[in-house]
């Protein structure tokens, strides 16, 4: 029983985060393989919040967002000066220096050590300390984070992304701005991010660097591009799977030394497949 | 008489090579004025210079009386000229609809908050959008094509879509590169009754052209350019009748 809780909760913090990358990757082209670093800011912000006793959970969550959302603008910056490639080297050495930062800084981060005992998430006064009503934070969460994603996808701004992803010349040529609409696309990104952040760290009540590396990037990635880019479907559908790997790998009877490293595997090789014979991902568009 | 659109002592190089050399020309209101010139003679890059895609090295484009230097891409669209590219560059995932509703003018809901918090205006809005769209796209006789994707789109469709999709902007001054070339006999008559409809609808045509034929028969005034230069201004019959122009664009001098 539990354990269905606790995949459904961190199922729906992932969607948001599947949000946040299809956003920025599927969406606007940006290929970042820092999300993870945007996640951890998010976490770490509500963390220190929270444990400090500054504020209660929604401001938390609105002040970690509104962070997030500066961050992942000013992480994204780069991709608009320097082209593709050049970009996802540029966002590699971003993620390493968020790690660096996170593992390194003991006195803010508790460095690889981590963070324990977080306070669990409040609302309006009443602590949610029961994994029931978690779930229901969280899946509440996602569904507004789905509706958003749903409602920006049909307006104009999702049609001016889908535009500019296949040609942002003849885009500017129309006489719009595309700066402007890929800031705002990294703006919406670092928001579902950093909430995203702020309820795993609620959620767990302990976070440490390892929860938002490369490794996690990549995962997000493998989200994307397993689930499908650019559809609502995709976002929900990548992250529900591949967060139900590592209990499907809990099932057979393998070492747990072990276990960590064929996850890895299958999540390589997924990626690969996945690029090779069905570009579409699961439930969703080419990427 | 006005100045429409003057371009005097344009310059710019790529490298070593002069695309364009102390380039002048106006364009006058109302007019189809083309602009034909050997392969290489700076056309399309006068098209840039215009639309703010390429900055020159020295020189001045303005339009009704206003310098255009600096102006980025959207600025110059607000400021009334809209281009279409030679190699079309329209949303070939997108439908022929949305292709043309993409570059109306600023939209509700263009903004990510908006779309989010006021859905049922931005959803209003959006019908509105449609509608005028597929007037457009009635208007160069797409009308039927519109929930087509663009790559089941004829090329002579393709072509009338990049049309239509400088007509959403609200410009104009609309500048062509090449919408004859490639077509066939019903395409060519189709996209040549087009621009002179724009033109009595009070648009002004600046069209890049190789096809003599289409250039005789829409041209009010022919620009001829040559190595960055231009080297002749004339009626069609002037500049087509010319011996030592036809020498130079049928591959005489280089």
């Amino acid at each position: 029983m539990d354990f269905w809780l606790s995949y459904l909760t961190l199922a729906a913090i992932y969607v948001l985060l599947g949000l946040s990358t299809n956003l920025l990757v599927g969406i606007a082209g940006i290929f970042s393989v820092s999300q993870a670093a945007v996640f951890g800011v998010g976490a770490y912000i509500v963390s220190y919040l929270l444990m400090n006793d500054l504020t209660s959970f929604l401001p938390a969550m609105l002040v970690a967002s509104a962070f997030c959302v500066l961050l992942n603008v000013l992480v994204t910056l780069p991709a608009l000066r320097v082209s593709g490639d050049y970009f996802v080297v540029t966002s590699f050495g971003i993620q390493l220096l968020a790690t660096a930062i996170f593992t390194n800084w003991t006195a803010g981060t508790g460095g690889a050590n981590g963070l324990p005992g977080i306070p669990p998430a409040d609302l309006f006064g009443k602590t949610l300390d029961d994994s029931k009503q978690l779930v229901a934070l969280c899946l509440g969460a996602m569904v507004l984070g789905c509706v958003a994603f749903w409602l920006i996808m049909r307006a104009p701004f999702g049609r001016l992304l889908r535009a500019i992803r296949e040609d942002e010349l003849a885009v500017a040529a129309a006489g719009k701005n595309v700066l402007r609409a890929k800031v705002s696309a990294a703006a919406m990104a670092g928001a579902f991010a950093g909430s995203a952040g702020g309820l795993y760290a609620t959620f767990l009540s302990f976070i440490d660097p390892s929860s938002f590396d490369l490794d996690s990037s990549i995962l997000l990635l493998t989200m994307v591009v397993v689930g499908g880019a650019r559809t609502l479907a995709g976002s929900i559908v990548g992250p529900f799977l591949l967060l139900a790997l590592p209990q499907v790998l809990s099932l057979i009877d393998i070492p747990t030394t072990i276990a960590a490293a064929a996850r890895q595997l299958i999540y390589g090789v997924l990626l690969i497949a996945f690029m090779l014979f069905r570009p579409q991902g699961l439930a969703g568009e080419k990427l | 008489m006005s100045e429409y659109l003057t371009a005097s002592g344009l310059e710019v190089s790529f490298g070593g090579l002069r695309a364009l050399q102390d380039c002048s020309f106006t364009v006058e209101r109302g007019r189809i004025t083309c602009l034909v010139g050997p392969n290489g003679a700076g056309k399309t890059t006068i098209f840039n210079v215009i639309t703010g895609f390429l900055r020159p090295d020295s020189g001045t484009v303005s339009f009704q009386g206003t310098p255009l230097d600096g102006l980025k891409p959207q600025a110059i669209v607000a400021a009334g000229i809209a281009r279409t590219f030679q190699n079309l560059r329209l949303f070939v995932d997108l439908t022929a609809l949305d292709n043309v509703v993409v570059a109306l003018p600023a939209q509700a809901g263009e903004e990510p908050l908006a779309a989010i918090f006021r859905p049922l205006h931005v959803a209003r809005t959006q019908q509105s959008r449609r509608a005028e769209a597929m007037r457009i796209l009635d208007h160069v006789g797409l009308a039927t094509r519109a929930g087509e994707f663009v790559r089941n789109l004829s090329y002579g469709e393709q072509k009338l879509l990049t049309v239509a999709r400088g007509l959403a902007t609200g410009a104009e001054l609309l500048l062509l590169d090449e919408p004859a070339s490639g077509l066939s006999a019903s395409a060519l008559e189709q996209i040549m009754a087009l621009l002179r409809r724009l033109q009595t609808e009070g648009k002004t045509l600046l069209v890049v052209e190789h096809n003599t034929r289409v250039v005789q028969q829409i041209a009010d005034e022919v620009l001829f350019l040559h190595q960055g230069h231009l080297m002749a201004r004339g009626t069609p019959e002037q500049i087509v009748g010319d011996p030592a122009l036809a020498e130079i664009y049928f591959g005489g001098v280089i």
